[in-house]
């Protein structure tokens, strides 16, 4: 059976997410321009928020009587937003400074964490 | 007037009025008039007022009771003491320890001659002393620069030790409990340690001054022993509780042990029956049925026996018995007023007034013992009185030897001869020392080979000092009249002779020593006298220097030679007198005699017999007749050459030279292994207890020092192994660290990716659960 | 405002003002040395006026003033400190422990005054000197075992910074001497607290007595409940007294060696306390502590630290154990009359002015331990009481006496040693002449040692004496023989030191007259060693009730415990023999 044929689902939204995530993960690793490798963690994050969001839809789940109360899935992918947000923040400023020390944005020059 | 609330306001007003002089002597001393003059007008009129007080006193009594008892009968009706308290110290149950008053006659003729003599002496020394009013100049304390010492008189201290004395001594003899005795005894004694250490600078005066209170304190041991078995099984101190226990009125006032005697000997009978009866009312009621048998089994008896001779160890060292009486002749290093009021007339009289007040808890052991210490001390002290050249230590031996007299009298029965002899001794050898230093005074030296032929410069002394040496000789006409030394040894003697009569063998040692020591003494006091004041001056400096004293010190001599005289005497007529009123004053059940084993103690009234009284009259005044014929032949006429006995009996001398050996002895003896036990004991302490101290700590650092060893070699040497492995490893894989993010990253997503794949091979659904 | 007049305002005011003081000092620049002296000093009569209140007679039940005649601990303080293990902050008094306490400020305020000569690190000493009176004033009102062993140990330790820092020249040896004999004794104190503790249970004792305990209801309420189940320990000094005299005592349980709890636990507290009196063979310390601390940390060591040993004794020892008392009587008694005479013939050999005061308060102490432990109460004797009350009031006398003797002592000492700098006994001499009134008062206070009638030292020391032959003849004579070799040690010093002819030592031109503030410190030692000489019952009023209580709780113990046990013994013995 086809994914392509069914109704959406669950499924699809998971392999949305997965396809996000994987695009984020092989753009985390290739890109060596530090702002590049911010976006392939939005990617991953927004994939994982995707998985959350789906798994928390009543509509989309196997016992939806259940699940009216359960929030949980939408909180954590708020959570995950602002945590993204502060991230980036964060991340923006570690990046700003690291071009203020290196006048570059490559990751690869980044290595004075080498043990 | 009722003599139960009037006598004990009188008294003890009279016994703290010297208290406060001391206390506004101790305060303003040195302002009071130029140079603390007043200090000894204050002093002078305290004391003044305590004899008026005391006369007063006295006058009471006599108004109430006259003689109300004959010479030594048995009382019509005895009287009793007025006996009560001020104030306890402590109270304990049925225990307490308080500040009284026991005052019949004897207290009163006590305090009479106490105030006399003190306020005859008090005016004595504005003479003697009148050099401590300026600047002085000691010439036996010598700088370290080689001039003699310069330094401030101290008028004003002396009288504020001897109001302080006076306060102590009338406080000990108005005592009403043994308690109260001791705490005036330690006072009287400091005070005679202060006076004795007058002269602070001299090293001999403060030696004497410590010799003083230690050789008194080791007789205030014996005194604490007998207080403590006193205590302990009476439950009282007070004269009146003690004397009911030992004399109980149901015995007729015979001696008896006391239940609380008998029960603290008996203490293992006593346990026994206590742990056999549980109810403590049959056990209380078994015990007071058993305490006769006790009783005549013999037990407590000894308990009596050591609290007399405890008490009467006390005494030893106050009144200078053999073998404590080596203190009082260095006592004379002190101002010879103190010699005449502390070391003569009253402090060291305490001793024969205490076994006077005391007389009731003595038993017939007792006495014999009290009898011989008299008896030795009194022969010991007259020989080394012989060979004395130093006129104020030989009036000490006499001291010592007179006080033997005293208590050789109490001993053998004659309580009131003993006392009456301590009146008289005090008026004749207070003269005496005043005597003794109105010449010293006068020449400056107290060595009688200096002296000699002092009777033209100085009439007076030498008059009143014949006077004295006269009385303390016992000089009279037998069986008619005489000085009052003559009426007061002669009843000792007596006394002595009666017990003679009971007790053969010990009785005539004792006699015959009592009378040789009378010989004795009227020997060494013409000497005395002799080598002072007759003859030709033997040193022209002293000589020419001599004076006689001033109006102050020669009106007070005056005045106790004409006591010396009639002293001894009743008033015509009327039959008052010293004896007589100090026998109104017999403890009750000693006017008969007691027989114990040992001794057989006579009545008073034994003596009193014309049998013996006319032997021993005789007897005493062929002796003293004897001493001063012998000493009038060596000293007087000069037909006798002193040096020529020396020579023959040149051990004899030497041996009573030395004062019979008793400073080195108990230099070896005593002093010495004291001072080793000290050292032994101090070095004890720093090497042993120390030793084991440090060797304690030392053992504790060794093992620490292993300790550490341990540490640094096995267990800090296998945590470093562990250390340097993890840090080789830890070497070996920072090739992963490369630094690279995207690496990282790469690795991450393998990783997860490699851990994906080996679950989803090895997940087994089954083992999961579902 | 907090009400002055509820007992735990007042008592706590009194303990931990000097602490307050402390604490506030730290917030002092250091540089202000006089201004922080005066301030110690301030705090330190402030103390004492609190305690003279205290101690005025006439006082009720809602008065903080002393309630004269009541043997009973009065003016009780019991709130919760540890209450999971059954700790109080639980402080009171009685007549033996106030004297104690009033002593302890007035020679703290004494010696606060003589510390002005102290010039170093003074705000680090004002600060130490006063934690030191708060540990001493509260280990005498603590009725909370382990609050006394904590207030114990909190004294410990500033002592040792005193004498470690502003001492003389051999200060650390002498400190660490001080604190490893200290902590050692209090050591074995901590075992045998935590002994007495394990082994005691409020349960067995009767419910009436709670109250007079002063049992916290918290503790009482579970002793309710628990009545078959787990025992319920306890700290509180009263209730273990009660324990130690039941007639099936939890503390006769044989601990080791056929020897019960409390004789265990006896021994380890004596031995605890004897460090502190300081009793021969144990008492090393103290010769060299004195000898190296500064002048104000003597008097208040040989004045106050001292009597721990004995409050210790009298308050500890012999209440809560006492079959193991009777039983050790004799070595509590032995050790007494060894000290004293040992002390006694020690300080007759030193050459150290310091070092011989020091002995002689071994000498003085052991009447102290002598006079407390003279069990008169025996069968032979029917159970006499008076004689033991005689001993432990004159024991307590004695402490205070020697509180005032050898406090004074130790700063006459230090008088001349500020002058001189030296203290060897042999070159001194003639310091009659120059210094006439350190002198007159240097007589009255060593004449006060030497125990002359009139003066403190005599009463305590004869009513000791006196005591003593009910309970063994041969100590009695060891006791009285006493009296001559102190007479010898003392007045040999006087000679030396103040007769002669003139000054023999060093620094013959510095030696001037008493300044007013050392007058006025000597002045009330000498007035309070005149006045209990004079009118001893001042002091005996406050102890009599209380030693009266202790005494007659043991001889009712004795009656209704002991004695039916020697009953037994007795009879068994007599059907032994044929």
């Amino acid at each position: 059976m086809s994914l392509f044929t069914q109704p959406i689902g669950l499924t699809h939204y998971l392999v949305v997410g997965a396809i996000l995530f994987a695009a984020g993960v092989v753009c985390m690793v290739t890109k060596r321009n530090a702002i590049g490798v911010l976006m392939g963690i939005e990617l991953v994050l927004n994939g994982a928020n995707l998985n959350f969001v789906a798994f928390a839809n009543p509509a989309l789940r196997a016992d939806p009587g259940r699940a009216v109360a359960w929030m949980d899935g939408h909180m954590i992918a708020l959570f995950v937003i602002v945590l993204a947000a502060a991230e980036a923040a964060v991340a923006l400023a570690i990046v700003l400074s690291f071009y203020h020390n290196h006048a570059s944005v490559d990751v690869d020059e980044a290595d004075e964490l080498k043990g | 007037m009722d003599l139960s609330t009037t006598l004990p306001i009188l008294l003890g007003l009279a016994w703290l009025l010297p208290l406060a002089s001391f206390a506004l002597v101790v305060l303003f001393g040195p302002w009071m008039g130029r140079r603390g003059v007043g200090a000894g007008y204050l002093a002078t009129g305290a004391i003044a007022a305590a004899f008026v007080l005391s006369f007063v006193a006295l006058l009471g009594w006599l108004g109430q009771h006259g003689l109300a008892s004959g010479e030594h009968g048995a009382h019509a009706d005895p009287i009793p003491p007025v006996a009560g308290e001020w104030y306890a110290l402590g109270t304990f149950g049925a225990l307490t320890i308080t500040i009284g008053y026991y005052i019949d006659s004897l207290t009163l003729v006590m305090f009479m001659m106490v105030t006399l003599v003190a306020t005859c002496i008090h005016v004595y020394s504005f003479g003697y002393m009148h050099e401590e009013l300026g600047v002085v100049t000691d010439p036996l304390v010598t700088r370290a620069n080689g001039r003699p010492l310069k330094r401030r008189g101290r008028f004003h201290r002396f009288y504020q030790y001897f109001s302080l004395f006076c306060f102590s001594m009338l406080g000990l003899v108005l005592a009403g409990n043994v308690a109260m005795v001791f705490v005036f005894w330690e006072l009287v004694g400091i005070c005679s340690y202060l006076l004795i250490g007058f002269y602070i600078e001299r090293q001999s005066a403060s030696n004497a001054a410590n010799k003083a209170f230690i050789v008194n304190r080791v007789g205030d041991f014996g005194m604490l022993i007998g207080m403590m078995v006193l205590w302990s099984t009476l439950g009282t101190f007070s004269f009146s509780g003690i004397f009911e226990q030992v004399r109980p009125a149901a015995s007729g006032h015979a001696l008896v042990v006391p239940d609380g005697m008998v029960r603290a000997a008996a203490a293992d009978e006593v346990e026994r029956i206590v742990l056999a009866n549980p109810n403590p009312a049959i056990a209380e009621r078994n015990i007071a049925a058993q305490v006769p048998a006790w009783r005549e089994a013999g037990h407590g008896r000894w308990l009596l026996i050591v609290a007399g001779l405890g008490i009467f160890c006390g005494c030893v060292g106050k009144s200078a018995q053999f073998p404590l009486h080596v203190w009082l002749p260095d006592a004379m290093e002190g101002p010879t007023p103190v010699s005449a009021l502390i070391h003569a007339a009253t402090m060291v009289a305490a001793g024969v007034y205490l076994v006077g007040r005391f007389y009731p808890v003595f038993t017939p052991e007792v006495l014999l013992v009290i009898a011989c210490v008299g008896a030795i001390t009194l022969f010991m002290a007259a020989t080394i009185a012989i060979t004395a050249t130093d006129i104020k230590r030989v009036l000490a031996y006499s001291t010592v030897s007179q006080l033997g007299y005293m208590m050789l009298g109490l001993g053998v029965g004659g309580w009131v001869a003993g006392l009456f002899h301590l009146i008289t001794h005090a008026f004749f050898k207070s003269l005496l020392f005043l005597g003794s230093g109105s010449v010293i005074h006068a020449c400056g030296t107290n060595e009688m080979p200096r002296m000699g032929g002092l009777r033209r410069k100085m009439p007076w002394t030498a008059g009143t000092m014949l006077v004295g040496a006269l009385a303390i000789s016992g000089a009279g006409i037998p069986l008619l009249i005489g000085l009052s030394g003559y009426h007061s040894k002669d009843a000792i003697l007596a006394q002595v002779f009666a017990f003679r009569k009971d007790n053969p063998g010990q009785g005539d040692l004792l006699f015959w020593i009592a009378a040789m020591g009378a010989a004795i003494t009227a020997f060494y006091m013409f000497r005395l006298w002799y080598m002072t004041f007759a003859g030709e001056p033997r040193d022209a400096h002293a000589a020419a220097h001599a004076h006689e004293s001033p109006r102050s010190m020669v009106a007070p001599l005056v005045v106790l030679a004409a006591l010396a005289v009639v002293g001894g005497w009743n008033v015509p007529w009327t039959g008052l007198g010293v004896r007589p009123l100090v026998d109104q004053a017999r403890p009750l059940g000693t006017e008969v005699g007691m027989t114990a084993p040992a001794a057989a103690i006579p009545a008073e009234s034994a003596s009193h017999e014309p049998a013996i009284h006319r032997i021993v009259s005789w007897i005493a005044f062929f002796a003293a007749l004897g001493g001063f014929l012998v000493a009038t032949g060596f000293y007087g006429l000069r037909q006798l050459d002193p040096e020529k006995v020396r020579r023959v009996l040149a051990p004899v001398h030497w041996f009573l030279k030395n004062k019979w050996f008793f400073d080195e002895l108990y230099r070896w003896v005593f002093v010495r292994p004291t001072l080793a036990a000290a050292r032994v004991v101090a070095a004890l302490d720093r090497i042993v207890l120390d030793g084991l101290a440090h060797g304690a700590a030392g053992l504790v650092r060794l093992v620490s020092r292993l300790d550490d060893l341990i540490d640094r070699l096995i267990v800090d040497r296998l945590v470093n192994a562990v250390g340097e492995w993890t840090y080789a490893t830890g070497l070996r894989l920072r090739a992963v660290q490369s630094g690279n993010l995207r690496q990282y990253v790469m690795w991450i997503a393998v990783g997860t990716v490699g851990l994906f794949v080996l679950v989803s091979l090895f997940w087994n659904y089954a083992a999961a659960g579902n | 405002m907090p009400d002055l007049n509820s007992p735990i305002v007042f008592l706590s005011l009194i303990v931990f003002l000097p602490a307050a003081a402390a604490l506030a000092l730290g917030f002092v620049p250091g540089g202000w040395g006089d201004r922080i002296k005066g301030f110690a000093f301030a705090t330190t009569v402030a103390v004492f006026l609190l305690t003279v209140w205290l101690a005025l007679p006439g006082g009720g039940a809602d008065s903080m003033r002393f309630a004269l005649g009541d043997g009973q601990m009065q003016k009780t303080v019991s709130v919760d400190w540890i209450p999971s293990f059954n700790v109080y902050y639980f402080l009171g008094i009685d007549g033996i422990s106030l004297p104690l306490v009033v002593l302890t400020s007035f020679l703290s305020m004494l010696a606060m005054a003589a510390s002005f000569t102290i010039q170093r690190h003074v705000k680090a000493y004002c600060i130490l000197f006063l934690l030191l009176e708060t540990g001493m004033l509260g280990v005498f009102m603590a009725l909370d075992f382990f609050l006394f062993y904590v207030l114990w140990e909190v004294m410990l330790l500033p002592m040792y910074f005193l004498i470690g820092v502003w001492g003389g020249p051999r200060r650390e040896y002498a400190a660490i001497k001080f604190f490893l004999f200290t902590l050692a004794g209090s050591v074995l104190m901590l075992i045998a607290i935590l002994m007495l503790y394990f082994a005691s249970d409020v349960r067995k004792l009767p419910q009436a007595r709670w109250d007079a305990c002063h049992l916290s209801s918290d503790v009482t309420a579970r002793a309710r409940i628990d009545a078959t189940g787990e025992p319920v320990h306890t700290f509180n000094l009263l209730a273990l007294a009660e324990m130690g005299r039941l007639e099936n005592s939890p503390f006769d349980k044989e601990l080791l060696w056929g020897k019960s709890i409390q004789w265990w636990a006896f021994l380890l507290l004596l031995v605890g306390f004897l460090v502190k009196v300081p009793a021969v063979p144990i008492h090393t310390w103290l010769p060299d502590a004195h000898v190296e601390a500064p002048t104000p940390i003597s008097m208040i060591l040989a004045g106050v630290l001292l009597k721990m040993g004995g409050y210790g004794i009298i308050r500890i020892c012999y209440p809560i154990c006492p079959d193991a008392a009777y039983e050790l009587a004799w070595l509590v008694c032995g050790i007494g009359a060894v000290s004293m005479v040992y002390g006694a013939l020690a300080a007759m050999a030193q050459k150290d002015f310091k070092r011989l005061v020091a002995y002689s308060s071994v000498s003085h102490m052991g009447y102290v331990v002598l006079g407390l432990g003279v069990w008169s109460i025996t069968p032979g004797n029917l159970l006499a009481t008076d004689y033991w009350k005689l001993g432990m009031n004159g024991a307590m006398f004695q402490m205070i006496a020697h509180g005032i003797s050898s406090a004074g002592m130790f700063f006459l000492v230090g008088v001349i040693y500020d002058r001189v700098h030296h203290r060897d006994l042999d070159r001194f001499g003639g310091l009659f002449a120059k210094m006439p009134v350190y002198s007159g008062i240097s007589m009255v206070i060593f004449f006060a040692a030497l125990g002359l009638p009139g003066l403190c030292g005599f009463i305590g020391e004869v009513f000791v004496v006196l005591s003593v032959w009910k309970y063994s003849t041969a100590l009695a004579v060891v006791a009285a023989s006493v009296v001559i070799l102190t007479a010898g040690y003392i007045l040999w010093t006087i000679q030396r030191v103040y007769l002669g002819p003139e000054y023999k030592g060093p620094h013959g031109e510095a030696i001037t007259r008493m300044t007013r503030r050392e007058i006025a410190i000597a002045a009330p030692l000498v007035a309070l060693a005149i006045v209990l000489g004079v009118y001893p019952r001042a002091l005996l009023d406050y102890t009599k009730p209380s030693v009266a209580q202790t005494v007659d709780n043991l001889a009712g113990w004795m009656e209704r415990v002991k004695l039916p046990e020697l009953r037994d013994r007795a009879a068994m013995e007599e059907r032994a023999r044929p």
